[in-house]
């Protein structure tokens, strides 16, 4: 197989980007492929569960839909099928292109990765099951752990060996954040697994650890190759360097130093020392300075050639993200003052939080991504209208959704803060609507996942019949002949 | 930057100082909280003799909060009630005190919760000491709170036809009564909700109690209005412990301790065969006797009231030595307290006190009564 392939390199001169990115082709498709499957996953778990708000007695009766079995699913699908395939699709060929090293062990990365979504497949029967663990992102049983953790460091130690073999030794943005978060994820779950599991901590020490995970791993780990992806595609495609580039590496560092401490502000109030709630708010204010910087980056170089940035849909996937990232960042930064969290603390501002990182933001960068990605590795080119639908629903659903959180939870809020109300006739009859639009926001969503796995897919597999197809081909030649 | 080695060590450097702060930090701050009274006297001592809080969890409870984690009540329910400067959580009744962290320490899993759809649950077993309106309300909650978000959970429960003694009489909304019997996990379950009272002071948090109040409070102090007449005068905790113990006494099962076939039901033991509990000075004597023999079991010559028995006990549980220590706490709570028995409770902080003394001794290397007797001395 291998010499044919060195053959037609001598016969058709493949430029160097090329011939790297046909030793991508399988694994970036394998990645990409599966996190869409995923994807539409979640996509149906996200609507059960909402729907299951707006009728409590929505397939009650089977134990396998309670509420919040089908939410925790949804997230670990989500966060672990969706994030954890692209992350190692982005990664790789990102990694790969800057180093302009070809990737190594292409087959022992596409066994760890189908090692990887059976773990998550198991993990997330097992929480339908009623197996789940308490720890926020690590709900899944303790049993698939270990599979994950190791096919995860598999995965890492092949993208770290394209890296280490890099032609040029200096290093940019992009690299940063994509093998910080590389980094990052395993070290925070040693930490979470040996303080929760293993040595298991007594009392609300293990609230503040499973906290402390549960959101250190959106700002460690999807935030970052958000973050990456996007000092990638701006300039690559705007074909001019990012604006103040040498702010990069000072938000890269206030990142990587404040936002482990800025996530335990939710425990504001609550039956844990002072100090803790009390640093988070502090560094969460802190973290204006790394929003900053990147929003003067992404933006600022972004909005030179405004008409580029529209015509080119993967980049507008991309600054749809990074402008979702800068302004809700900042909504979170007001979230956490004290007086503000005493409000909506406890409400589905929550959701709003969760679903603004992973979908306003990660995903709709991640979107563009592979759209930029697919075409180069596999010549098939995306039509431009199936994008385009994708990009539409997508930010409408999107923000429907984040305004119906961030409304709803407003209202939650506030209205919770009565003490004279009564809780299900008064709090919860007046959030209601937002969960109704909350349930359309999923339709809306489900339909435009559908759109980019099929889109996706073709890409991946323009003749899905092409045995049969090409059976017919020569049938036709022979009678031709 | 440029050099992977050191760039991976800034990159969890960064990771690690959060890592002393939070982990290491909270651990050696409050990471090992132990039971208190409710007041420590003048010296800062526990006062002689003080009930000791928060109570463990029973094994009935402990099985529940198990339910409670797989239905994923947790996406819903919190279970802490915050500082009065942060939110007016005590104004709306779902605590008489704040939270604190000594709460939380007998909980294998804390369960604080991050979302509230439903109503805090800190303080449910205060709210609700109506056993039969916590099964109504997990069977279908609309028919006691109109209008709940809260799933139904048919599953729980079997429904019958006509009202017999142990089923409990729900009302839908069109006035049709329906009979459901609860399965052994709704009662855990409802068992778990039961023991969630934050309702005694530490030194920490103490309270004072409104006059407006004091109504609510005093209801938690009545027993609750269970069928079981006769432990009524028992407080609660201790009544959870004893159902839970007298469950592990009878069962033949896996997770069981298959008691009774030696000891018998009544407790009577078989003349010449097997020593009985009711009334042994063994049972109603020292608590670490009992303790070690509960946890490697007991073989040769033993004189219980003045009878001399032999024979051999296998370590007790299905398999045999699987009882957990909460178990083995409430198996001789119920022993030391049936059959016109009564003697101080064993909390599971004394049966792993034991155990860990005991750790280099072979699971199967039963005691002798000869051995005991002479630790003793």
């Amino acid at each position: 197989m291998f010499p044919l392939t060195k053959r037609i390199d001598l016969i058709v001169k493949l430029n160097p980007e090329q011939i790297i990115d046909k030793s991508l082709k399988v694994v970036v498709c394998f990645f990409v492929a599966s996190a869409g499957l995923w994807l539409l996953a979640a996509a149906l778990f996200a609507y059960i569960a909402s729907a299951k708000l707006t009728d409590p007695y929505f397939l009650s009766s089977f134990e396998f839909f309670t509420f919040g079995k089908i939410k925790l699913a949804q997230a670990n699908a989500f966060v672990y099928g969706w994030g954890g395939n692209s992350i190692f699709a982005v990664t790789l060929w990102v990694v790969s292109r800057l180093a302009q090293a070809e990737a190594r062990g292409r087959v022992i990365l596409v066994f760890a990765g189908i090692i990887w979504n059976l773990a998550i497949t198991f993990g997330l029967l097992g929480i339908l099951d009623g197996h789940m663990t308490p720890h926020e992102m690590l709900e899944m049983p303790t049993e698939v752990w270990p599979a994950l953790f190791i096919s995860y460091c598999i995965i890492a130690f092949f993208i770290l060996v394209v890296h280490r073999s890099r032609k040029n030794k200096n290093t940019i943005a992009p690299q940063w954040f994509l093998l910080s978060s590389l980094l990052w994820f395993p070290l925070l779950f040693l930490i979470a697994w040996n303080g929760l599991e293993i040595n298991s901590a007594r009392g609300t020490v293990q609230s503040v650890l499973s906290m402390w995970f549960g959101q250190s791993l959106i700002w460690l780990w999807l935030t970052p190759v958000a973050l990456g992806s996007a000092y990638y595609i701006i300039p690559a495609i705007l074909g001019r360097p990012i604006d103040k580039y040498y702010l990069a590496v000072f938000g890269f560092w206030c990142i990587a130093t404040l936002a482990p401490w800025s996530v335990v502000h939710h425990l504001e109030g609550g039956p844990v020392p002072m100090w803790i709630p009390a640093i988070g708010t502090v560094m969460s204010i802190a973290m204006i300075f790394p929003i900053a910087v990147a929003s003067t980056n992404f933006h600022s170089t972004a909005f030179l050639d405004v008409s580029k940035v529209w015509d080119s849909l993967p980049l507008r996937f991309v600054i749809f993200g990074t402008l979702s990232y800068t302004i809700s960042s900042y909504i979170g930064v007001i979230f956490s003052l004290p007086a503000v969290a005493k409000i909506t603390q406890f409400s589905i501002i929550n959701d709003f939080h969760f679903n603004q990182r992973v979908y306003g933001f990660f995903s709709m960068i991640i979107f563009g991504m592979v759209y930029h990605i697919l075409p180069r590795l596999t010549g098939n080119e995306i039509a431009k209208s199936a994008k385009a639908f994708h990009f539409w629903t997508s930010a409408f659903g999107v923000l429907i959704l984040l305004l119906a959180y961030l409304i709803g939870g407003l209202t939650h809020g506030v209205l919770a803060q009565q003490p004279s109300l009564d809780w299900a006739s008064s709090v919860l009859s007046s959030v209601m609507p937002y969960f109704f639009i909350t349930e359309l926001a999923f339709i809306v969503l489900g339909f435009s996942q559908l759109v980019f796995v099929i889109n996706v897919w073709k890409a991946i597999f323009p003749n899905p019949f092409y045995f049969i197809s090409s059976n017919d081909d020569a049938s036709s030649k022979e009678v031709a002949a | 930057m440029n050099n992977l080695f050191k760039f991976t060590i800034g990159i969890f450097l960064s990771l690690g100082v959060a890592w002393l702060a939070f982990v290491v930090g909270a651990r050696a701050q409050f990471g090992d909280l132990s039971p208190s009274p409710e007041s420590l006297d003048e010296d800062g001592n526990i006062p002689v003799d003080a009930d000791l809080f928060p109570h463990p969890l029973s094994g009935l409870a402990e099985q529940g909060s198990k339910e409670y984690l797989s239905l994923g009540c947790m996406t819903c329910h919190t279970q802490q009630v915050r500082m009065v400067e942060a939110g007016f959580d005590v104004e709306r009744g779902w605590g008489s005190r704040p939270s604190v962290a000594r709460d939380y320490i007998h909980q294998e899993h804390v369960m604080l919760g991050n979302t509230r759809i439903g109503p805090d649950l800190a303080n449910v077993g205060n709210r609700h000491t109506d056993l039969e309106w916590l099964h109504q309300h997990l069977f279908e909650p609309q028919s006691v709170v109109p209008l709940s978000l809260c799933p139904p959970s048919p599953f729980l429960y079997d429904e019958v036809d006509s009202p017999t003694g142990k089923a409990i009489t729900i009302i839908d909304d069109s006035n049709i009564s329906r009979y459901i019997v609860p399965s052994i996990r709704a009662k855990r379950l409802v068992s778990y909700l039961s023991s969630l009272h934050q309702d005694y002071e530490l030194p920490e948090m103490a309270y004072v109690i409104d006059p407006d109040d004091a109504v609510v409070s005093s209801d938690t102090d009545i027993p609750s209005t269970e069928p079981d007449q006769n432990q009524t005068s028992l407080p609660s905790w201790l009544s959870d412990q004893m159902a839970s113990g007298k469950e592990i006494y009878m069962k033949a099962a896996p997770g069981g301790g298959l008691c009774f076939t030696c000891h018998q039901p009544n407790g009577e033991g078989l003349a010449g065969q097997f020593p009985p509990l009711a009334g042994s000075d063994w049972v109603l004597g020292d608590k670490e006797r009992l303790i070690k023999i509960s946890i490697h079991g007991l073989m040769g010559e033993i004189v219980v009231n003045g009878i001399t028995y032999n024979n051999v006990m296998a370590p007790p549980g299905i398999p045999p030595g699987s009882l957990t220590d909460q178990q083995i706490a409430d198996v001789l709570t119920y022993i030391r307290n049936d059959w016109g028995n009564s003697a101080s409770a064993v909390t599971s902080f004394e049966v792993s006190a034991v155990r860990t003394k005991l750790k280099g001794r072979a699971p199967m290397q039963m005691f002798t009564a000869a051995e005991l007797n002479a630790e003793e001395k």
